[in-house]
């Protein structure tokens, strides 16, 4: 077991995880935040997608220990109090989703990507989201809420 | 036609009630479930193909601090009682069935065949002990594919059945089959392979066991497509009473016919939980999901087809070969139906078709969203073939051999009427989209370059739910229930045994029975997921629009008509002069009479009413799908093959569909987009791919490759105007039409693209390295 | 999918860490960017005894350019590299590869040591060091040595570094004035691993190649440079029939590896578009940074 302090969702969080145990597994189990999920366990689909120190990553392939003294950011706290951000509002609005398993990971690799592409085409969009895989959607209506969402951005 | 109130929800793409959770992790799935003292489950798996399992020792594992329990396949053979595939036996299978444990106890027959279970406190810790689980093997020669299993000297893989073959399907005629082929023209055949591909969903398969030993009652919550199924499997496998098994689902992370009834894995842990005395969870991970869940459409089709010089399709003869894997699944049931669909939406006088259904050392063929495609692929390979060999245009062919909307319509030859079916419109329409002239001369300009476009049509139907058959209703998915209730909140609840695993019932089902009872959509609840409390339901087959929606619609209007009889009480009117609308009864012409729909309720609920008033404002509905009816349409590809490295690009898709009356088209559309993306996978990316030696080589997704949103082109969608065969209910389903006929429809402009090089396809999987070997058989020169 | 049961350590210097791969030789597996190393885990394929962290060894991060190369530390994460400034005027050809490896969020994670020390013969990485001779730069008891890309890959995810050694910085020289280069790749999906990549690379000078680099990703077990190629490119103009020649030569005497993504008769076929396609895209550029 290794201590680790490390902040989530912009509260400071404590754990001891198993060394070997995953940051997907450990905020699923140790800090009950289910909404990252797990689809692969190998880095493939992008469903436990987080973002670590501003920049999305595979939570299935970091050790939690690595996350220690870290900033982590989860769908949970994508949006203050629970409730929806504008990407996540512009993607309801777009019928992005429907199963929803690989929601966490698109939206929050798609909010770290719009965060540093803003005017991003659509074929970037698809080019950035092509490492996080949907088997009920064909893509496009998550592409144009995420498309939807840097559009209002833009408007603001 | 009774016309809706205020027809505001259904037909508009009303956001998702689903959403707010899916979209800030606030879903709920089997993996994400904890139970006081919840233990996990993990389970050891065969390396190999087929072997004699001679000995396993537990020992170790037993002893790995933190396991609790270690079950083998003779322990949980001990607890449980033998017996059919639940969803076989529900669906009437009457053919040999091989006699299978829950674990493999003498014998393995496929990689990833499940050994034993470790039961441990944490998924970690139960993987540690499978590792010390030590399992002797005596190698056995593997039936590696159906030619082996139809091998008479192939030594069977289930004792209690003579042979590896599940079922042979002796012969079928419709028409006259010598006569057609006498008549023809010319007569081609060739064979038809269709490749071994997968489900997939991101959430693989799970359950957590909770079984109450005070109680005897048996807690499953489940990923599944139907609660009531699983709970007859479990029930069935653990000897437990039906109604001592409860079933929960919660969300699900996709299914398209993986999920239904309860795997040999989950019935061990139902027991295993039984056993240990406390909740067992098992979550598969995805390398016992693409090598253990099962898999689908590997099938190859040797096929004659009697044609005309002027292209019309006189007949086909087909014979089939379906390898069903190892364990029984419903792979044998599936050449019924394709046989039953084979004709399509065309003029085909005759059809012969006989099947096998092979047993082999692979995992077991399961429902794959549209289980009957390869009908599909196989007509619409033919009629493009024939298309080539006659120098006809595809849609020009289709049209020419499509049935014409009669009245009365016309029959399939195998029995079904068409009746509804807008083929030719679709076709008519998905030219004048794609314009297909246009595209031609863009070909040779891009020839002419070394650049190699395709174009591909294909149609087709579906059964969404079918056509009313004139003998009624039939089996278990026959019939749809609902329970509608108008709660003392005001809320009108309706339980549904659908259970949506992406599928949006949960707003599309409000949208209709706002719209029929007057309330507004936030003021609907549809209640899924606990087999305690919905009516039996199934959510699979692409019916939910028609039989859950005209389930819903007239319980909706019975609720109302109920509720406004107790209403007439209240408000000293005649019912006949009540409506409800924006959740308000009032007497008509008389606005400030109104009183809100939960005020209503509450005084039902008030119990002040004497046994002459009907105050349980409740209602069981029923709904045998109306005149039910057929969805279909026609679907266009145009690709751009990179004719040096063989890779294909989607370049653009039309979808021309007809589901009847929209309920939701962003639902609609999301529906066929996935289909269509499922499609474009499995023609260019997605095997199942197992060796000679029957070893299992896509165990992880570096190998078995899932389209991504670089692989799938904006798909076009145009419904067309429907043909309304039903008083009321005239919303057919969409759920599996999109991966029916995308295959056929890429396989088909991928064929037009290399048709320089002289290359016709007889199969479904084409990868880049097959792209080659395809131009350079034809042209040795060129290519790989 | 779980990882099984590992020691940890976490060392925060290099010495540290050599001690440690010291202590534990082949028992201990480095974990850098974990995007290859924490997949074998999961899969239980990988089960070394320690896993010896590195990501807190701050000074092995940075690109520095000095005189005639750029300077990687090794755990230097690849989207940094990526948008390295230095690395871009500097090693045009790594700056080419880059952005093909993966998705961003692997590279957020991934390093250019890790990519390196893995060895995976189908990535891009280990094809651009072999095109380019970059030397890796280990650590170990016996002091520093510096390994040129040719004798670093051995084999199959197999590198010449001695089980107490620890890499610590990859060396890329500068390109040339009249330096063009490529990256190609033939891959199944956007992102996946190229099922054959080529690294080119072309110096011009009065017209004519001066300098002909040309690496295979994803044609044996190692990184392979195309010496044949190169030889009958040296000296020569640039033309079509050229370069057509050098694809034959490139592809004449390999043997790649079959697998589900395509068979030997595949790669070799796709080699040589590569090495066609490659030589054009370089000779191009080379014209555009003259």
């Amino acid at each position: 077991m290794v201590d680790i302090i490390l902040r989530i969702n912009g509260a400071t969080c404590t754990g001891s995880p198993e060394a070997r145990k995953t940051l997907a597994d450990f905020l699923r189990e140790d800090l009950n935040l289910t909404g990252t999920h797990v689809g692969c366990e190998h880095g493939v689909c992008g469903a436990c997608t987080v973002i670590v120190d501003g920049r999305a990553v595979r939570s299935c392939l970091m050790l939690a220990v690595q996350a220690a003294g870290s900033e982590v950011t989860t769908i949970e706290g994508l949006a203050p109090d629970g409730g929806l951000g504008p990407l996540q509002q512009a993607m309801w609005d777009s019928h992005s989703f429907q199963c929803g398993f690989c929601t966490p990971g698109f939206v929050m690799q798609a909010a770290a990507f719009l965060s540093d592409h803003p005017d991003a085409d659509e074929r970037q969009i698809r080019e950035a989201l092509a490492g996080n895989i949907c088997r009920c959607t064909g893509y496009q209506s998550i592409i144009d809420g995420v498309l939807l969402a840097a559009e209002r951005n833009r408007e603001r | 036609m009774a016309a809706i109130a205020a027809e505001r929800y259904t037909g508009a793409s009303i956001k998702r009630s689903e959403d707010p959770r899916i979209l800030t992790g606030a879903g709920r799935y089997v993996d994400d479930i904890k139970l006081p003292g919840m233990l996990h489950a993990a389970f050891v798996r065969s390396p190999m193909a087929h072997a004699r399992v001679l000995s396993v020792d537990v020992s170790a594992a037993r002893a790995l601090p933190g396991v609790v329990a270690v079950l083998t396949g003779a322990d949980l053979e001990a607890m449980t009682v033998p017996g059919p595939d639940a969803l076989m036996a529900l669906m009437g299978w009457a053919g040999p069935t091989p006699e299978f444990t829950l674990l493999a106890t003498d014998r393995v027959r496929f990689v990833g065949d499940p050994v034993a279970v470790v039961i441990a406190e944490s998924r970690y810790l139960a993987e540690d002990g499978c590792d010390l689980v030590e399992v002797e093997y005596d190698d056995l020669p593997p039936v590696a594919n159906a030619s082996f299993a139809l091998d008479p000297g192939s030594p069977p893989l289930f004792a209690n059945l003579g042979d590896n073959i599940a079922r042979p399907h002796a012969r079928s005629e419709f028409g006259d089959v010598s006569a057609a082929f006498a008549s023809a023209d010319r007569v081609i055949d060739f064979r038809i392979d269709v490749h071994r591909h997968q489900n997939a969903p991101m959430e693989g398969r799970g359950c957590v066991a909770s079984y109450d030993a005070g109680s005897g009652v048996m807690t499953m919550h489940a990923a599944t497509q139907s609660v009531h199924v699983s709970r007859i499997a479990v029930a069935m496998r653990l000897g437990i009473e039906p109604d001592k098994v409860r079933v929960l689902a919660g969300d699900i992370g996709g299914s398209f016919g993986l999920k239904i009834g309860a795997s040999r894995e989950e019935l061990a842990v139902a027991a295993a939980s039984r056993a240990v005395g406390q909740p067992v969870k098992w979550v598969e991970d995805r390398g016992e999901n693409l090598a253990a869940s099962g898999q689908a459409r590997e099938e190859s089709f040797d096929v004659r087809a009697a044609v005309s010089n002027d292209g019309d399709l006189l007949g086909l003869d087909v014979k089939m070969v379906i390898d069903t894997g190892a364990y029984p699944g419903m792979g044998a049931m599936v050449p019924a139906i394709m046989e039953a669909m084979l004709p399509g939406p065309y003029k085909l006088a005759a059809l012969g078709f006989e099947s096998t259904a092979a047993i082999t050392n692979k995992a077991s063929y399961v429902a794959y969203r549209g289980p009957w495609a390869s009908e599909t692929f196989v007509r619409e390979r033919v009629l493009d073939l024939i298309a080539k060999d006659l120098g006809l245009d595809p849609v020009e062919i289709r049209l020419r051999n499509a049935a014409p909307r009669t009245d009365p319509p016309a029959v399939m030859i195998t029995g079904r009427p068409l009746v509804g079916v807008t083929t030719r419109e679709s076709l008519e329409r998905v030219a004048q989209l794609v314009d297909i002239p246009a595209f031609r001369r863009r070909q040779a300009e891009a020839r002419a370059q070394g650049r190699y476009l395709g174009v591909g049509v294909a149609t087709f139907i579906e059964a969404a739910p079918g056509p009313r058959s004139p003998e009624g209703p039939s089996g278990p998915m026959g019939m749809e229930s609902m329970r509608l209730r108008l709660e003392e909140d005001g809320i009108v609840a309706l339980f549904t045994g659908q259970m949506p695993h992406g599928q949006s019932h949960q707003t599309t089902l409000a949208q209709i029975a706002a719209d029929e009872f007057g309330v507004p959509f936030e003021q609907v609840r549809v209640v899924i997921g606990d087999s305690d409390v919905v009516p039996f339901g199934l959510t699979g087959g692409s019916r939910s629009a028609t039989m859950t929606g005209g389930v819903a619609l007239h319980g909706a209007r019975q609720l109302k008509a109920k509720v406004l009889d107790f209403a007439a009480h209240l408000m000293e009117a005649s019912a006949q002069d009540l409506l409800i609308t924006d959740g308000n009864v009032w007497v008509r012409g008389d606005p400030a009479s109104a009183i809100a729909v939960s005020e209503v309720a509450r005084r039902a609920a008030s119990g002040q009413f004497g046994a002459d008033v009907d105050a349980k404002l409740e209602v069981e509905a029923t709904f045998d799908g109306g005149e039910g009816g057929w969805s279909g349409g026609t679907h266009c590809a145009i690709v751009d093959i990179d004719v040096e490295t063989g890779i294909v690009k989607v370049e653009r898709y039309v979808a021309v569909e007809d589901c009847g009356a929209l309920i939701n088209p962003a639902v609609v559309e999301g529906q066929i987009r996935g289909g269509v993306a499922q499609g474009i996978g499995a023609v260019l990316l997605e095997r199942s791919a197992y060796g000679e030696d029957g070893n299992f080589q896509s165990a992880t997704f570096m190998d078995y490759l899932m389209p991504t949103a670089c692989d799938v082109p904006r798909i076009e969608i145009e419904h067309l105007e429907t043909v309304p065969l039903d008083a009321d209910v005239n919303f057919r389903g969409v759920g599996e039409g999109g991966m029916i006929v995308a295959p056929p429809t890429v396989v088909n402009a991928i064929e037009d693209a290399l048709s320089p090089f002289g290359v016709r396809i007889y199969e479904q999987h084409l990868p880049p390295a097959r792209i080659l070997e395809l131009i350079a058989a034809v042209d040795p020169g060129r290519g790989g | 999918m779980k990882l099984p049961y590992v020691e940890y350590e976490a060392p925060t210097t290099v010495a540290e860490a050599v001690g440690l791969l010291a202590e534990h030789l082949d028992q201990a597996s480095v974990l850098a960017g974990g995007q290859s190393l924490i997949p074998l885990l999961a899969l239980r394929l990988a089960r070394p005894a320690v896993l010896i962290d590195i990501n807190g060894i701050h000074e092995l991060s940075g690109v520095s350019a000095t005189d005639g190369r750029v300077a990687i530390g090794a755990m230097t994460r690849e989207y940094v590299a990526e948008e390295s400034e230095s690395v871009a005027d500097t090693v045009p050809l790594l700056a080419a590869a880059l952005p093909l490896i993966g998705h961003e969020a692997i590279r957020s994670r991934g390093t250019v040591g890790g990519s390196l020390a893995h060895a995976d013969p189908a990535a891009e990485l280990p094809a651009v060091a072999r095109a380019l001779d970059a030397e890796f730069v280990v650590r170990g008891q016996s002091g520093m040595r510096v390994i040129p890309a040719a004798e670093w890959f051995e084999g199959y995810l197999t590198t010449s570094r001695r089980p107490d050694e620890l890499l610590v910085e990859v060396r890329f020289p500068a390109a040339g004035r009249g330096t063009g280069v490529s990256f190609q790749e033939v891959t199944r999906r956007h992102g996946d691993f190229a099922i054959v990549g080529l690294a080119a690379s072309l110096t011009l000078s009065d017209g004519a190649i001066s300098d002909a680099r040309l690496a295979f990703a994803g044609m044996s077990d190692v990184p392979v440079r195309a010496a044949a190629a190169e030889e009958l490119l040296a000296g020569e103009r640039p033309s079509t029939e050229l370069f057509d020649e050098a694809a034959r030569r490139a592809t004449r005497d390999v043997d790649p590896p079959a697998d589900l993504h395509g068979s030997s008769d595949y790669r070799k076929t796709v080699a040589a578009v590569m090495v066609r396609r490659g030589l054009r895209a370089a000779a191009d550029n080379a014209r555009e940074r003259q």
